[in-house]
């Protein structure tokens, strides 16, 4: 268990952060920092995690930190790993943080790699649901019937289920996450930093921006994609598979509503998520 | 120094191995993968003290290969055309972030149409890349130049791209010198420079703004031009610890009085010794230029070696489009203004295409007679 009271004062990452305010993705940096702790080497792969954590001559980042290309960040990790068996350097976490796209899209192929070989790495997928550092259009992790830079009226199709395909791969650890729920957050990062293969672990972490809501209300709107049911915080511990928090079950459409992403859905189609909620949840007639 | 009867690939791994490298990271193509199936080898009968990380793709084995150097560990890796063109986007990341990877190329012909004949396509692809770039002749220039590679590329903080050419050399038997284990870690002290270290924590590759980045690109350009000085003093040292004779950034073969000079990379240098011995038999002035280092291109040098012939026929195994061939591009920039030589390119040999010796004397006829048009390069075999 996580007790706030013990975490360490001092920030690995977030501060001086070039982020925008109410970033969820520096909050997400922030969290897992607590409890990686220092004897951490991060690799980002682009997106917007990865400018705003070092600029010029400047980083925010307290551990060796590296920028890498879009698709590859869990095989720069792999090799990261190698360097430090081969040298005898030991209890060190091997990071990879990617986004949606460099996790699920464009880095997909480097990531099922070193997740079938069990690398001894964490990676994390920072999910904001849509390319953000582009200036936010559609990729496999957007929602259906979220409108994107690139797709004005809802994109027509389901997301892919990332959790489902990272699970298939039998790695050690695998972890849905919310950065509205700290304490179940750092509880996971903490449990993928002790196994020794590897861990998946895959955060929602709202864009202001993107999702059409007001800076201060990130958090908030992260915490009504639990409660609705939407983001089911999970995990799956060497096979294992728990739910680690138990939601309230309010109306899909209010965190649908929330958000002018979802300006396009009718109440229909609102109606019909929340009964396949209700389904999956067991509370449907 | 012990002779053995070995192929190019088993020279390139052997190599290797000499220069205890510790992070292996490969995806197989042919006709490079012999290599790694030897080193994967030496790791699992406890030769070699590596990690070898068997990635899903090209891109990822170069990738992991960085990520070990940024890591502190020295790391290897072969591979040829697609690899090598798919590998692009991370080569020249590499060589920005001055990491020092040696990568053997079994140089292979790039699709389309598809081809698994050797050439040197995939090496020049990678012309503006910021790697070192060492041709191979022989299987013993394989060995001799990927140690050398090591010791270049940790004291110039760039990687250095070991070419030699699929089949013709990566499956040919030839004696092969190697030198001693013991003098060979000796000759490659390993100097840790981890970029990524745990103790001493800084940012990799942060967002660099219009005030920093041309400073970056100078200072990698530097780097390169500063291996013109030392790829031939490591040739030197490596000679005189080893015995050996490699040559410089070029070797000039028979050129005394040379009146033409037919100057080559790779396999295709082999061929044409035979052919300016014999022609010199005949009592023909004619000699050769191998070209080891293209990567950086030793101007200055070739111009020494060229200055006094009338003819220079330039073979090249590649072909930039809308251009010709790649060294014969070199060369006449090199000789700009500085006589009025004829410079006959020749694009020969692609995609495995006949190169033997009496196709390169006919080129070698081709570019003494009138029709030679020396602004273009001339497409030999057609």
């Amino acid at each position: 268990m996580i007790d706030f009271k013990n975490l360490p004062k001092e920030e690995l990452f977030g501060q001086g952060n070039v982020g925008c305010k109410g970033c969820g993705a520096a909050i997400a940096g922030r969290q897992a920092m607590k409890v990686l702790g220092e004897r951490t080497i991060i690799t980002i792969p682009a997106s917007c995690m990865a400018t705003l954590g070092g600029n010029n001559t400047k980083t925010t980042w307290r551990v060796p930190f590296y920028h890498t290309l879009f698709e590859c960040a869990p095989a720069i990790s792999s090799g990261i790993r190698a360097a430090l068996d081969i040298q005898g350097i030991k209890d060190v976490n091997v990071v990879s943080w990617g986004g949606d796209a460099g996790s699920a899209d464009i880095g997909f192929q480097s990531l099922t790699g070193a997740a079938e070989r069990q690398e001894h790495m964490i990676h994390v997928l920072y999910d904001n649901e849509m390319y953000m550092n582009t200036g936010g259009q559609q990729g496999s992790q957007t929602p259906q019937y979220a409108c994107t830079s690139n797709c004005g009226c809802g994109k027509g199709i389901h997301k892919k289920n990332m959790l489902a395909i990272m699970e298939a791969h039998g790695i050690d650890y695998v972890a849905s996450a919310n950065i509205a729920y700290p304490e179940d957050l750092m509880a996971k990062f903490k449990k993928a930093a002790s196994k020794k293969g590897f861990s998946y672990i895959h955060i929602l972490a709202p864009c202001h921006r993107g999702w059409g809501i007001k800076p201060e209300e990130t958090i908030e709107v992260a915490r009504k994609a639990v409660e609705s049911g939407l983001w089911e915080l999970y995990e799956v511990d060497e096979g294992k598979r728990t739910r680690t928090y138990e939601p309230s079950f309010i109306p899909v459409s209010d965190y649908l509503k929330a958000q002018s992403r979802f300006k396009t859905m009718s109440e229909a189609q609102m109606a019909e998520l929340q009964k396949s909620v209700d389904l999956y949840y067991g509370r449907g007639e | 120094m012990n002779k053995v009867l070995i192929t190019g690939s088993e020279a390139a791994a052997l190599g290797a191995k000499l220069a205890n490298i510790e992070v292996l990271g490969y995806y197989p193509i042919t006709p490079a993968f012999p290599a790694m199936e030897r080193l994967s080898k030496y790791i699992e009968d406890g030769e070699l003290n590596c990690k070898f990380i068997r990635v899903e793709s090209d891109h990822s084995a170069l990738a992991a290969v960085l990520g070990a150097s940024l890591a502190g560990a020295r790391s290897y890796t072969v591979t040829n055309s697609q690899g090598l063109l798919l590998m692009t986007e991370v080569a020249y990341h590499a060589a920005g972030l001055r990491q020092p990877i040696v990568m053997g190329v079994a140089n292979r012909a790039l699709s389309a149409p598809h081809s698994r004949f050797p050439e040197h396509g995939d090496a020049i692809s990678q012309a503006a890349s910021g790697w070192i770039q060492l041709f191979c002749e022989n299987n013993q220039d394989i060995m001799d130049n990927t140690i050398q590679a090591f010791r270049i590329a940790e004291e110039l903080r760039t990687p250095v791209m070991v070419n030699y050419e699929g089949y013709i050399q990566s499956h040919t038997l030839e004696e092969v010198f190697v030198p001693d284990q013991e003098k060979v870690t000796a000759f490659l002290p390993l100097n840790r420079q981890p970029a990524l270290d745990i103790n001493n924590p800084r940012g990799v590759n942060t967002v660099t703004g219009p005030e920093f980045y041309t400073d970056y690109k100078y200072k990698q350009n530097e780097a390169v031009l500063q291996a013109l000085t030392l790829i031939p003093s490591v040739a030197a040292e490596y000679n005189k610890e080893f015995g050996g004779k490699s040559c410089g950034l070029l070797e000039s073969y028979r050129m005394e009085d040379a009146e033409h000079a037919i100057v080559a990379m790779g396999s295709i240098v082999s061929t044409s010794r035979l052919l300016v011995d014999e022609l010199r038999k005949q009592g023909k002035k004619i000699g050769l230029v191998k070209v080891k280092a293209w990567r950086p291109f030793p101007a200055k040098e070739i111009f020494e070696l060229l200055h006094n012939v009338r003819y220079v026929t330039v073979l090249d195994k590649n072909i930039v489009f809308g251009v010709g061939g790649a060294l014969a591009s070199d060369i006449k920039a090199a000789l700009y203004g500085k006589g009025n030589m004829v410079i006959n390119g020749v694009i020969i040999g692609l995609g495995g295409g006949k190169c033997g010796v009496s196709e390169i004397k006919e080129t070698v006829d081709h570019t003494e007679s009138s029709d030679s048009d020396k602004n273009r390069s001339e497409w030999f075999g057609l």
